[in-house]
C-alpha cells in the first residue's frame, strides 16, 4: 500500500515537474525543475529495480546536465541583459491533441505491460546461465561489456564524436569566458575541495571496481569523476584553455582507442571480433572508458579544447 | 513493535518534521538570509535525526558508519553552499532585488 502511494506520487511529480520544466515562463525556474525532474527519474528508476540507471540519471541527467545548463543561463541571458528577449516559438493548435494523443499511448502501452502474461525472452536467461562462468557479479556489465560490445564501443565513439561537434560549432572565441562563480577566494571553498575531491575519486573507483559485482561501472564513474572536474572548473581551480595537452588528449581518446585495440587482437588468432580476452580486459577498458568519459563531459562543460590552471589554480 | 523500532519510528518522524518545518521556513520567509537560516539549521538536524533513525533500524556497524559519513558529507556541502548565496546576497544586495523574487 505504501508502496503504492509512494510510486504514485512519484510519477504524478514526474508529470507535474516536465510540465513546469517546459512551461515555465522564466528560463532558470525550468532549468531547476528540469534538475528536480532528474533526481526525481533516478528515484524512479531505483523504485523499478534498476539502480545503475538511477545512478546515471542522477550524475548526468540532474547533476551535469543541470551544471551545463546553468552556466549556458549565465553566458546567454545573464551576461546579456541588453540582448533583446527571443519570445520563443509560436504556440501550435497541435500541441494539446499531440500531447493527449502521446499520454494515451504511454498509458495504453503500460496497462498492456502490465496485464500481459508474456514469458520473458529466453536470451536473457542464456545469458545469466553463462555469466556464471565468468566470474562477473553484476550482470549489465558483462552484457555491456561481452555481449553487446559493439553497442558499448559505439556509446563510447559517440561521446568522443559529439565532443569533437561541439568543439566544431563552437568555434574559436569559446573557451575565454570563464564560468567560475563570485568568490571563490573564501577560505570555505577550499576546504570543501579538500575534503570532497579526494572522496570523489574514492568513490568513482569504488564504483568502477563495483561495477563487475554490483551496479556501479564506467559510465556512473565517469560521470562521479566529471562531478569532480566540474567543481574545481567553478572554483577556478582548473580552466578551459584554446588547446588540450598531450594527457588531456591521450585521457579523451584512452576508452576507445583501447577498447579498439583490446577488440581486434582476437582476430590475429581467428577468433571473433570484440571477444574480450579475459577479466583483466573488462577492467582495462572499464578504467579507460571512466578517464575519457569525465575528460569529454569536463572539456563539454568547460567550453574547450583543453585544460590548464585556473586563476585561483 | 519492538522498542527498537519505536526509536526508528519516532527519530524518522522528528527528522521529517524538522524537514518540513525547514521547508516551510524556505517557502514563507521574506529574504535570502532568513531562508537560509531556516533551511541550513532545520535539514542539518533533520538528516542527522533521519540517518540516526536508520542506523538504529540496520543496527550493522557497516551502515551506521556509511550512514555517519553521509550526514558529514551533507553538513559540509549545506554549509558551503549556504555560506556561498549568502556570500553573494550580501554583495550584490543593493543590485538586484527583482532577482530574489524570480526564485521565489
Amino acid at each position: 500500500m505504501i508502496g503504492f502511494l509512494l510510486d504514485g506520487l512519484i510519477a504524478a511529480g514526474l508529470v507535474g515537474l516536465a510540465y513546469q520544466a517546459v512551461t515555465s515562463r522564466s528560463l532558470f525556474r525550468g532549468i531547476i525543475h528540469f534538475v528536480v525532474f532528474g533526481l526525481t527519474m533516478a528515484l524512479a528508476w531505483a523504485r523499478v529495480g534498476a539502480p545503475d540507471l538511477a545512478m546515471a540519471e542522477a550524475a548526468i541527467g540532474a547533476g551535469l546536465t543541470g551544471a551545463l545548463m546553468l552556466v549556458a543561463y549565465r553566458r546567454l541571458v545573464e551576461d546579456r541583459r541588453d540582448a533583446p528577449v527571443d519570445p520563443g516559438p509560436a504556440k501550435s493548435r497541435l500541441a494539446l491533441p499531440i500531447a493527449i494523443g502521446s499520454g494515451l499511448l504511454v498509458g495504453v502501452i503500460g496497462l498492456s505491460a502490465l496485464f500481459s502474461d508474456v514469458e520473458p525472452g529466453q536470451a536473457g536467461q542464456a545469458v545469466l546461465a553463462d555469466l556464471q562462468q565468468v566470474d562477473l557479479g553484476n550482470p549489465i556489465t558483462g552484457v555491456l561489456l561481452l555481449y553487446r560490445g559493439i553497442d558499448t564501443l559505439l556509446e563510447v565513439a559517440v561521446l568522443l564524436t559529439a565532443f569533437l561537434a561541439a568543439r566544431a560549432l563552437a568555434g574559436s572565441e569559446s573557451g575565454t569566458g570563464s564560468p567560475t562563480t563570485q568568490g571563490p577566494e573564501t577560505p570555505m571553498v577550499g576546504a570543501l575541495l579538500a575534503v570532497v575531491i579526494p572522496l570523489t575519486v574514492l568513490v568513482s573507483v569504488h564504483l568502477l571496481r563495483a561495477g563487475s559485482y554490483e551496479p556501479g561501472g564506467a559510465f556512473q564513474a565517469g560521470a562521479v569523476l566529471a562531478g569532480a572536474g566540474v567543481l574545481l572548473i567553478l572554483s577556478g581551480r582548473i580552466a578551459a584553455a584554446e588547446t588540450a595537452g598531450l594527457l588531456v588528449r591521450m585521457g579523451l581518446l584512452a576508452g576507445l582507442v583501447s577498447f579498439i585495440l583490446i577488440g581486434l587482437t582476437p582476430l590475429l588468432h581467428g577468433g571473433p571480433l570484440l571477444a574480450l580476452p579475459g577479466l583483466w580486459a573488462v577492467y582495462f577498458i572499464e578504467t579507460a572508458m571512466m578517464v575519457s568519459i569525465a575528460i569529454t563531459l569536463v572539456l563539454l562543460f568547460a567550453g574547450g579544447g583543453g585544460l590548464k590552471r585556473g586563476k585561483h589554480g | 513493535m519492538t522498542p527498537t523500532d519505536l526509536i526508528t519510528l519516532s527519530l524518522l518522524l522528528a527528522g521529517c518534521g524538522f524537514y518540513l518545518a525547514g521547508t516551510v521556513g524556505l517557502l514563507r520567509f521574506p529574504d535570502v538570509f532568513c531562508r537560509l537560516h531556516a533551511l541550513t539549521k532545520a535539514d542539518n538536524l533533520g538528516l542527522f535525526l533521519v540517518c540516526s533513525g536508520l542506523a538504529v533500524h540496520s543496527g550493522d556497524w557497516r551502515i551506521v558508519s556509511l550512514l555517519l559519513l553521509i550526514w558529514l558529507v551533507g553538513l559540509l556541502a549545506a554549509t558551503v553552499s549556504a555560506h556561498l548565496i549568502a556570500r553573494h546576497a550580501h554583495e550584490h544586495e543593493a543590485d538586484a532585488p527583482e532577482e530574489e523574487n524570480e526564485l521565489r
